[in-house]
């Protein structure tokens, strides 16, 4: 089933076209990636689909409802998540109380049922202290405790925008296997940005390559690795 | 800390207050309905500051509330309770219309914002001659509860109980997570379905509301109103140093802030008169510079270090 979809999606920022024109779509329980270059507007994309910011046009559809103009917030309770790039703690909240924060306001749980939820989430995580300062925390702990800030949504669709950026290789194999499992538990679709091809091989069902905010490819991994368009965009044109 | 002692001397300085009259000569009883006011303005101003809004304009919703009381009184002939309620009714509502207005305004935009508009209700008030007063302003026939020292300090306890419980209210409900997320990142905030604009919407017009209330409470007790008097830039200024030195995004903070500068400002009164105003600069400055989070900020810091060292 169709989970999310856009149709055309083109967003400009004063001439410059960070996304252009971009359709796709991702299905329940699938893990896409979303790969490219530095600047290929991979951030702007997951910007445009949670509502950050508004295309300039195109079309955002979630489970068959238009939701191209939809605040940001309303896309949350509707059960569109996401991580960002650059970890975005609350740093004068403690560890639970981070998480909390996705089912007090997404989900509109009281405070014991969402201390209760952030709990188990934060075990499923393997995150533990959970009345630590985020000041605490080490680089793992911070993108794991955003990762079930994001999950306490309880979203149908959910964004990891470099959540294995800082990682060292045993705790990205880590995290790899804990995100397949909640994928898998939680039939989510998952959208993944990455800029270490290891870990989307590993992680992902199916790739999307953008370039200058154009989708170029499409496809399983080993194929698209192998698609000269997308060999040239990495390399350049010498390649 | 022993969670039981802070209820304990809570209770006792709550019985303190509460019996203070009974003890207490008209001059301290004086100077303590000043610290309680300026102990509720600090709260309220600290209560919207916890979602990052820095607001300068509490003297405009006090003196909005001072002169919807004293109005309510005298052109439409409200009973003196009827016109205290009618006082946060209509500071909130005037809040809920100016929210709509501002509240897309962050930082420096809305601090200069809320001054103007707090100067503006001043002059508007200046200037409706037949209706306000004008510059003379307006004066009641007399004050509440026959004008009883005690009554009148207990009603302005009533005031800050009200402050008190709001604050502690926004420390233990779903404010406390919706401001402190808006107030270190509006993004993830948003993200986690954070509607901003609501919470700030609904901060802004009870912590006005309250505002509005105070000032009623200060027409009721004094019994006029001018538009110097009630839009005093001092009702801006002292609560905001007061909610600094004792410590911002707290309750405990503000009530420590406020006898601690109301108390040594009575005291240097008396010792440099005039002087005591430069004193009272440069402990605002010094703490601003050497412990923003204010004495609260500070003492947190050394129990966690203390805590640190234990683990």
């Amino acid at each position: 089933m169709t989970k999310l979809k856009t149709e055309h999606l083109t967003r400009a920022f004063l001439g410059l076209v960070a996304v252009n024109d971009v359709s796709f779509s991702m299905d329940e329980g699938e893990i896409l990636g979303i790969i490219g270059p530095n600047g290929a507007g991979k951030t702007t994309f997951i910007n445009l689909v949670s509502g950050i910011i508004m295309p300039s046009s195109g079309r955002v559809e979630y489970k068959g409802r238009d939701v191209t103009y939809m605040p940001a917030h309303e896309r949350a309770r509707l059960g569109i998540a996401r991580t960002y790039q650059l970890i975005h703690p609350l740093e004068n909240l403690s560890l639970i109380e981070n998480v909390m924060v996705g089912s007090i306001f997404a989900r509109r749980h009281g405070l014991k049922t969402a201390r209760a939820k952030a709990a188990g989430l934060c075990e499923s995580l393997g995150l533990s202290g959970l009345d630590r300062d985020t000041s605490r925390l080490t680089i793992l702990e911070i993108k794991k405790m955003e990762i079930a800030r994001a999950l306490a949504n309880e979203p149908e669709v959910l964004f990891l925008d470099e959540v294995m950026a800082g990682l060292n290789a045993d705790e990205t194999r880590e995290l790899i296997a804990q995100v397949q499992t909640i994928a898998r538990e939680r039939k989510l679709a998952v959208g993944v940005v990455e800029h270490v091809m290891g870990v989307i091989k590993e992680l992902t069902h199916r790739v999307i390559v953008l370039e200058a905010g154009e989708l170029i490819a499409e496809g399983p991994y080993e194929q698209v690795s192998k698609n000269p368009r997308v060999i040239e965009a990495y390399l350049g044109g010498a390649a | 800390m022993n969670r039981n002692l802070l209820r304990a001397l809570a209770f006792a300085a709550g019985a303190l207050a509460v019996s203070l009259p009974a003890f207490a000569g008209a001059y301290p009883l004086q100077v303590a309905r000043n610290v309680i006011m300026y102990m509720a303005l600090a709260l309220t101003w600290d209560m919207l500051l916890r979602s990052g809004q820095i607001s300068f304009g509490i003297a405009g919703l006090f003196g909005l509330g001072a002169y919807a009381t004293a109005l309510g009184v005298l052109r439409a002939g409200m009973g003196d309770w009827l016109s205290l309620a009618f006082a946060p009714v209509f500071a909130g509502a005037a809040a809920l219309l100016i929210g709509f207005l501002i509240l897309r305004l962050r930082a420096m935009y809305f601090s200069i914002v809320t001054l103007a508009l707090a100067e503006i209700f001043r002059i508007v008030i200046h200037n409706l001659h037949d209706f306000t007063g004008g510059p003379e302003g307006v004066v009641l026939d007399g004050v509440m509860l026959g004008g009883s020292a005690a009554a009148l300090y207990w009603l302005t306890l009533g005031g800050l109980a009200v402050a008190l419980g709001a604050s502690w209210w926004f420390e233990k409900s779903k404010f406390h997570f919706a401001l402190t997320a808006i107030r270190n990142n509006e993004t993830a905030a948003r993200s986690s379905g954070v509607d901003i604009f609501r919470w700030l919407l609904a901060t802004f017009v009870i912590t006005s509301a309250i505002q509005g209330l105070l000032g009623g409470i200060y027409v009721q007790s004094y019994g006029f109103a001018t538009p110097d008097s009630v839009f005093d830039a001092n009702f801006t200024l002292l609560p905001l140093a007061i909610a600094l030195l004792g410590g911002i995004h707290s309750t405990i903070g503000p009530v420590f802030g406020a006898i601690l500068l109301g108390l040594s400002s009575e005291w240097l009164k008396l010792r440099l008169p005039y002087g005591h105003l430069v004193v009272y600069g440069v402990i605002i400055v010094v703490v601003i510079l050497f412990m923003p989070q204010g004495l609260y900020g500070l003492a947190r810091k050394g129990l966690r270090r203390a805590e640190g060292r234990a683990e």
